[in-house]
């Protein structure tokens, strides 16, 4: 049955007939990172009038000559547990962390540590947004990485990228990386 | 082989056209598309339902596999040939690819929605014939609502800013009151019109909370026609004094009991005609004259009081303009503001009318008191103009101070009363002297 279910897939995503390559992205952190923010800025879109996310938001992006479908799912706690159910078929977590919001630095990394057990993201690439450089009291990214303990993470790729995402500031810089890492790969 | 895949692909596109696919898609789609709306984000719940979704289209398609007798090898073939790639064709399977397309799945219920509301709207006509008003058009009743929602806004805000204004009327009015002045009376002979002239145009004035002042201007008119002749005493509104309309009346007899009997010993006399009134120039701080107007002389021993009055008068003042939150001059104020302090000053009045009409009943037994009350009013009604350093002010308190004045001279049958009385006791007492001494001479 399952064995089924699975050749059906294929069969409906052949069917799709892309001629371009598709790269599935879940965008993921706590509330108040600024995921949305991050999105619409990819997305180029206003990025002022954004409200905390109770659902989720999908943008296609193009980007080197590749599709990026980018999941952005809301962080709040409530809704932390429906995460797990848009990490199917995922290419790559992008995961962003409020650099400025130094009380949540444990409960953050304790999120990222769940989802990165997850079975459907096993070895899947990871990129950290350290967001909100733009505030004074903003953590650099170095420091962060520490504290996540991510020189530990051995089974996957990972970077740590330092940006605003409302200025846009060094979020082209992880589109680089993605581009560099996972697109050439996956061609 | 290519036969072959061509044959399984009509097969497919005539299942995808047979009622056997298209009735349960379509009933899953009409009961789960509700949730559909056009809102950027998405809802947690449509992941569950785009679920449901593919668990079905694979359920369907399996049944059919199997019923026809096709593999998926030979499915993916016939689906992946040149003709499935027609546009007629794409149509057919948009279904089945949904299941691997969010976006797209979306999109196909947000539109099954928007049908199903259409079909609504529909069977809605043809039962009643036309649709309700509230469904005609959806823009026009979304902007009929905001409009809607705008003037209650208004609405709100306007009496928020009443009550607040009101509040500080109400302050400003109790200093007032411990100075004895409040609002100056009413003259009859005052051409209304001329006060309403100046009145609009000063309504119109821009002001930051304009909006809110417009919208409440025109029901502010019914009683503006009363506020002008407060106006009508000079160019600036019965200054210090303030408006509002709907004082407890308790309060307002108080007041009304304080500002009748005072009067200005210095400036105030009044003693121009009641003719005369009418023609007042604006700018003069001419006093209006009562119709039988007379002034007691001052008593002597008020001076003391009136120079402590001064200084706490000033502080009374200050005091109730920065509640007010108003530091500019009267001349300045809003609109809005001046009209309230206007409505103020007519309500004022007409309670003030009221006490006068009872107070003259009850004139007699009450002379001696009122002369009491006079004498501490009008130490109190002096002091206002020094009170305001700034000139705008003093003019209108001057006013004020006339204003004051009035009402003691609108009772004028009563100080005459007294005065007469003084004057024949006097003169009594006198004859009695003189009678005594002859009788003691004798």
């Amino acid at each position: 049955m399952g064995e089924v279910q699975k050749g059906l897939f294929s069969v409906i995503q052949k069917l799709k007939g892309t001629t371009e390559q598709e790269l599935r992205i879940v965008l993921l952190g706590l509330d108040n990172a600024g995921k949305t923010t991050l999105l619409k800025k990819l997305a180029s879109e206003d990025v002022n009038t954004i409200t905390p996310t109770q659902g989720f938001n999908i943008k296609s992006v193009a980007s080197h000559g590749m599709k990026l479908n980018v999941w952005d799912i809301g962080g709040q706690r409530k809704i932390r547990p429906f995460w797990k159910k848009y990490l199917e078929n995922t290419d790559l977590l992008i995961y962003v962390i409020d650099s400025a919001d130094k009380k949540r630095f444990e409960e953050t990394g304790l999120e990222l540590s769940e989802l990165t057990d997850e079975e459907n993201l096993k070895g899947v690439p990871l990129l950290i947004f350290a967001n909100k450089q733009d505030l004074a009291t903003a953590s650099p990214a170095s420091e962060i990485a520490e504290g996540l303990n991510l020189h530990t993470y051995r089974d996957r790729q990972w970077q740590i990228q330092a940006c605003s995402a409302l200025s846009g500031e060094g979020v082209q810089d992880g589109m680089n990386w993605i581009s560099n890492n996972i697109v050439n790969k996956k061609k | 082989m290519a036969e072959d895949s061509e044959w399984v692909l009509e097969s497919i596109a005539g299942y995808l056209g047979s009622p056997e696919w298209v009735i349960p898609v379509t009933d899953f789609m009409e009961n789960k598309c509700t949730v559909f709306d056009d809102e950027d984000e998405n809802k947690l719940t449509y992941t569950e339902i785009h679920q449901q979704y593919k668990e079905l289209v694979e359920q369907l398609l399996e049944n059919y596999m199997q019923e026809v007798g096709i593999n998926e090898q030979q499915f993916l073939e016939a689906c992946s040939s040149p003709f499935a790639k027609s546009k007629a064709l794409q149509t057919v399977f948009q279904p089945v690819l949904a299941t691997d397309d969010f976006q797209m799945f979306r999109s196909l219920m947000v539109q099954k929605n928007v049908e199903l509301q259409l079909q609504a709207l529909r069977v809605i006509k043809e039962r009643n014939g036309a649709l309700p008003d509230c469904l005609t058009d959806g823009a026009d009743m979304m902007s009929e609502l905001e409009q809607q929602e705008m003037r209650i806004l208004q609405e709100v805000l306007r009496r928020s800013k009443e009550e607040y204004d009101q509040e500080l009327a109400r302050r400003m009015l109790l200093s007032e009151e411990m100075m004895g002045s409040t609002s100056s009376s009413s003259s009859d002979q005052v051409p209304l019109d001329r006060m309403e002239k100046r009145h609009s145009p000063s309504a119109q004035q821009t002001d930051d909370r304009s909006k809110v002042q417009q919208a409440e201007a025109p029901s502010d008119r019914g009683r503006s026609s009363a506020v002008a002749r407060t106006q009508s005493q000079g160019p600036a509104v019965s200054g210090g004094a303030s408006t509002m309309s709907g004082t407890p009346g308790k309060e307002v007899k108080k007041e009304a009991n304080a500002c009748r009997t005072s009067e200005t010993p210095g400036k105030s006399q009044t003693k121009s005609s009641p003719s005369s009134t009418s023609k007042v120039p604006p700018d003069l701080p001419t006093v209006r004259t009562p119709v039988k107007g007379k002034e007691l002389p001052q008593p002597p021993g008020d001076k003391a009081k009136e120079n402590s009055g001064n200084q706490a008068a000033k502080a009374w003042l200050e005091e109730a303009r920065k509640e007010a939150g108003i530091s500019r001059p009267f001349a300045e104020l809003s609109a809005a503001q001046q009209e309230q302090l206007q409505q103020r000053a007519q309500y004022l009045r007409q309670q003030r009318d009221k006490l006068q009409a009872l107070k003259k009943e009850q004139q007699r037994p009450k002379t001696a008191a009122t002369e009491e009350l006079q004498e501490a009013a009008t130490s109190a009604a002096t002091s206002l103009p020094e009170a305001i350093p700034r000139r705008d002010i003093s003019r209108n308190t001057v006013q004020d101070e006339r204003g004051s004045v009035l009402p003691a001279a609108s009772s004028p049958q009563k100080k005459e009363l007294s005065t007469e009385e003084r004057k024949k006791m006097e003169k009594r007492k006198h004859l009695a002297e003189k009678l005594k001494e002859e009788v003691i001479k004798k």
